[in-house]
């Protein structure tokens, strides 16, 4: 909660000062400390490098992590005309590790709405993509735009008497499906 | 220096700020296309910040719309977050 609040007090400081400073000038011979003037060659000098290489650093940082925070993309695949909460529950001890195909994980989901595999979550940026399949083959559930039916993607962990569990749940139906819907228990 | 300062700082929290939500939307949280326009603008200030010590006055107007472009974002969150609040007052005002 600091974060948003010091964001928005510091937003709020910066637009004032610069709408003053864009707006109106010293008026001529007095000097304010508002009304900015340029510091002397060395002091722009210094102040200059030094920004540059936190730039420079934040950016080799910002490239490393993005680099480092991508994660195969996952196809679920959900039985056709399936509508309500679909579950993942990943490092199910006994249950199939996921298949992969063309470097994509591949999910298909029983007609209960639950899939339990070994497999370890995966974190990071993805595109995944949602199919319904039936006996005629498979066809693009959306999962963006006016039309979309996947809502309400999560992440979780829970303890259970063994050990923890990690799983992600999805809806899937209408967008006023979802908000009549409860969460999956 | 004033203005270096204070450009400078407020672009880092802003753009942090809105770089942790973009970074939760890869764990299915919605995302919001003004928070790209927010990372620009305070891109922008950052520039700004660097600016403002060759040039205050044209870095205080290169500010002064990066500040904009990071309240298309922040205004409506704020907005948002102080309405619910507002309601909660003025149902506790009005008479039995």
């Amino acid at each position: 909660m600091i974060l948003p609040c010091a964001a928005t007090a510091v937003l709020v400081v910066a637009t004032l000062y610069s709408a003053i400073v864009s707006f109106r000038q010293a008026e001529a011979g007095k000097r304010t400390w508002i009304f900015p003037e340029s510091p002397n060659r060395s002091a722009q000098i210094v102040v200059g490098v030094l920004t540059l290489a936190l730039l420079t650093v934040l950016a080799v940082w910002l490239t490393g992590s993005a680099r480092n925070s991508t994660r195969p993309a996952s196809r679920f695949f959900v039985p056709e005309g399936y509508t309500g909460w679909i579950r993942v529950e990943f490092e199910v001890q006994g249950a199939p590790s996921l298949p992969t195909e063309g470097g994509e994980y591949i999910l298909k989901i029983p007609p209960g709405g639950v899939l339990r595999t070994s497999s370890a979550e995966q974190y990071g940026w993805a595109r995944d993509h949602y199919f319904y399949y039936s006996v005629q083959g498979t066809r693009p559930l959306p999962d963006s735009g006016s039309a979309a039916l996947i809502w309400g993607k999560i992440n979780g962990e829970e303890s259970g008497t063994t050990a923890k569990r990690k799983y992600e749940e999805f809806f899937v139906g209408t967008a006023q499906q979802f908000k009549n819907q409860e969460p999956m228990k | 220096m004033l203005p270096f300062f204070l450009y400078f700082v407020a672009s880092l929290i802003t753009g942090f700020h809105v770089c942790m939500l973009l970074a939760l939307s890869a764990h299915g949280a919605p995302s919001n296309p003004l928070e790209l326009v927010s990372l620009l603008g305070s891109l922008c200030l950052l520039i700004a910040a660097y600016v403002s010590l060759f040039k205050p006055y044209a870095a205080a107007r290169l500010a002064l719309i990066a500040c904009l472009a990071i309240w298309s974002f922040y205004g409506p969150a704020v907005a948002k977050s102080i309405r619910p609040k507002l309601v909660v007052q003025s149902s506790v005002l009005e008479p039995r």
